[in-house]
């Protein structure tokens, strides 16, 4: 406790700076919370394929998964993170989410956009994961990875299956007019109101 | 002892978290501008639309590839096995619908269904809606009109829900002018799927669940069963009801119609009060396969359509066996035609069963006539009666919804079966009854084996009616018309 102290007093030696690096935390945690607000990241910890929604660009995505045969027996995380434990799932679904977030913020992402080769690599999985008795007793393409796939070690299931789920066109502009959840404003509808009367 | 800061310790420490604070901001400004993005998607209307949009062709602009599959249910071009697109006169190929719709308007007149672009033509043309020169004339309210188009939650809007049920046929005939189309599913603002006809949302209510909060997967189903449902004209408002509060099958719905001593008319051969059954598509999708694993009305009748790089759903809403490469084989992984006939042996089974069922039934409504004309009493004609009218509603249920010998094989099956042993047991009595009263020979049946045949029967003179009808249809319809062109309300005639 003593060191912890001595360190404190070391960076911030007078009474003012302690009272100024606090409001400074309290500012940068103010950020954060509202970043992680409008980034909705409550809807991660849970399952519902709607959470990829808060992004407009996976509209076509969405879309195309819910007029497909997996539309009902499979959500978006049963196919696009691992699931072999606890620890895999979670960090690859925060370390592909991070990566999400950036592509998005910096505005980099593809008008097509294309899985890494990692995300393949738990795509395929997921594929054998469901249909394991079909790919490993029926026939033998279950056998191997996306890996061994990449240096002509067997095909992948998508080499054949291509329009599953999300057919062949994948572009942002693949499903013009597609109903789906979109997040609602960020904004709560009380303060909407208050302002739509001004306007009036 | 306070520490003393040296100056550029304290330019660090603001500038610092100057910089900090502000690339922080500058990050959650991008974010949220990336969100406020998804109000480019609906601010993007060359039309902005709010409320209800009655006329379908404002939606073309927006909306080019629904709007061109929606005109294309106007096509008559396809027909499978048991149903199509065409309009086809039912009763020339079901001449005993005559006899069990006789002393009710379908006897005159029952085509085949078609498209969604023909509703309103349609209902003009049948001669079930009579020739209503003056307002006494109707033979049908104004809740006809419901399930016909986007003009009427536009009424029921101006003019309130039981004044359009209460009214007159005819006194809405230039109010409801354009054929079922956009609004009916659609919210025009944002385009989401919305119910626009309050009696699908009242019988949800009474049976105390919140149509509101229905999935997207379910509102692709509910925005059809807005119409593809059994109904009836509940009192002398002829207010729209679903007769769903005892449950959706064929027997919870009888045994709602009994609680009220409901009828829709009473056939005049055997004097039965008949229950008439209405298309119930949607509760008989429940029961079978499909919709028992979550595939919605929409997953096949409404596929994404691929051309080019984009796909939409397709709104040429009609059999899924005209593409059964995008509707059956989206998940079905066999061959087209082995799925055709996969398909058809199922309606084929069903067929069977009616077949013998409208044989059954037709005769036992002439028996019963018989029995009548020979002495039989109402206390020995009650049974007969009672077996009669539940042998018709199995009947009508199992066949109203056309597409149900698919949708619900088993039931519909079941339902039909049903109903032919009502039949036979209808037919048993009244053998026993006409022996009490001395005749015990085959009771001999009039020739009503075509249309032609079982109209006169039961007494009806077409010609009249087709030619009042001729006349009806080149002196009042254009009338409507006009009047709906003056006044804004059709763009575009049919």
């Amino acid at each position: 406790m003593n060191r912890i102290k001595v360190l404190i007093d070391w960076i911030l030696p007078t009474y003012w700076l302690k009272i100024t690096a606090i409001i400074m935390l309290g500012i940068l945690t103010g950020f954060i919370i509202l970043f992680m607000y409008l980034l909705r990241a409550q809807t991660y910890l849970a399952n519902d394929p709607s959470a990829c929604m808060n992004c407009h660009v996976m509209a076509p995505y969405y879309a195309t998964w819910l007029h497909s045969s997996h539309g009902r027996d499979a959500t978006c995380n049963d196919c696009h993170v691992p699931h072999q434990n606890f620890v895999k799932y979670w960090m690859f679904k925060g370390t592909d989410g991070m990566h999400h977030v950036y592509k998005l913020v910096t505005r980099q992402e593809r008008n097509a956009i294309i899985a890494s080769d990692g995300t393949r690599e738990v795509i395929m999985g997921n594929c054998v994961r469901c249909h394991k008795q079909l790919t490993q007793e029926f026939v033998k393409d279950g056998r191997s990875d996306y890996m061994m796939t990449k240096i002509g070690e067997g095909k992948a299931c998508w080499d054949c299956h291509r329009m599953v789920p999300h057919t062949q066109s994948r572009s942002l502009s693949a499903t013009p007019g597609a109903i789906v959840p979109y997040p609602d404003s960020p904004s709560p509808e009380w303060l909407e109101k208050l302002f739509s009367k001004k306007q009036n | 002892m306070a520490k003393k800061l040296k100056a550029w310790q304290g330019w660090l420490i603001y500038g610092g978290s100057l910089v900090i604070v502000f690339v922080l901001g500058m990050i959650v400004t991008s974010l949220m501008e990336r969100r406020s993005e998804v109000g480019s998607i609906f601010n993007n209307r060359r039309t902005p639309m709010s409320g209800i949009v009655t006329q379908n062709e404002k939606f073309k602009a927006d909306f080019p590839n629904e709007y061109e599959t929606w005109k294309a249910t106007g096509n008559t071009d396809f027909k499978s096995e048991y149903n199509g697109n065409e309009a086809n006169d039912d009763l020339e190929s079901h001449p005993a619908e005559v006899i069990l719709w006789a002393g009710y308007a379908f006897s005159r007149d029952y085509d085949s269904p078609r498209g969604h672009y023909h509703a309103i033509e349609d209902m003009r043309n049948t001669l079930r809606t009579g020739t209503p020169f003056t307002r006494e004339e109707n033979i049908q309210p104004g809740t006809c009109w419901t399930c016909k188009s986007p003009d009427v939650p536009r009424y029921m809007k101006e003019h309130g829900i039981a004044n359009f049920y209460s009214a007159k046929w005819s006194d809405l005939g230039a109010e409801i002018v354009n054929p079922i189309g956009c609004s009916d599913c659609h919210d025009p603002a944002d385009m989401k799927l919305r119910i626009s006809r309050p009696a699908l949302i009242e019988a949800f209510q009474r049976q105390g669940r919140d149509i509101t909060k229905a999935s997207q997967q379910e509102m692709r189903t509910l925005v059809c069963a807005q119409c593809h449902v059994e109904y009836f004209f509940k009192g002398d408002g002829k207010y729209l009801t679903f007769p769903w509060d005892k449950g959706l099958t064929v027997e919870n719905i009888e045994a709602y119609y009994d609680s009220l001593n409901y009828f829709d008319y009473i056939n005049p051969l055997s004097r039965t009060p008949i229950l008439k059954a209405q298309h119930p598509g949607y509760e008989t999708t429940r029961m079978g396969i499909h919709a028992q694993r979550g595939v919605s009305c929409a997953d096949c009748h409404m596929p994404y359509k691929s051309e080019g790089g984009i796909k939409y759903s397709d709104h040429q809403i009609m059999s899924p066996l005209a593409h059964i490469d995008r509707t059956c084989q989206t998940c079905h992984r066999q061959d087209a035609e082995v799925l055709r006939q996969n398909v058809y042996d199922r309606q084929r089974k069903c067929e069977e069963i009616r077949a013998r069922l409208e044989d059954e039934l037709t005769k036992a409504h002439l028996e019963a006539q018989f029995a009548w004309n020979h002495g039989a009493t109402e206390a020995e004609m009650k049974p007969v009666l009672q077996y009669i009218r539940q042998s018709q509603w199995r009947w009508d249920f199992g066949v109203a919804s056309h597409g149900a010998s698919f949708h619900a094989p088993q039931e519909i099956t079941r339902i039909l079966s049903n109903g032919l042993e009502k039949a036979m047991l209808a037919r048993l009595v009244i053998a026993k009854v006409v022996a009490k009263h001395g005749f015990t020979d085959e009771i001999p049946l009039p020739d009503v084996s075509t249309k032609e045949k079982a109209q006169k029967y039961i007494g009806l003179d077409m010609n009249k009616l087709n030619a009042d009808k001729k006349r009806f249809i080149e002196t009042v319809i254009p009338k409507w018309i006009n009047e709906a062109k003056s006044k804004g309300r059709l763009v575009q005639e049919i």
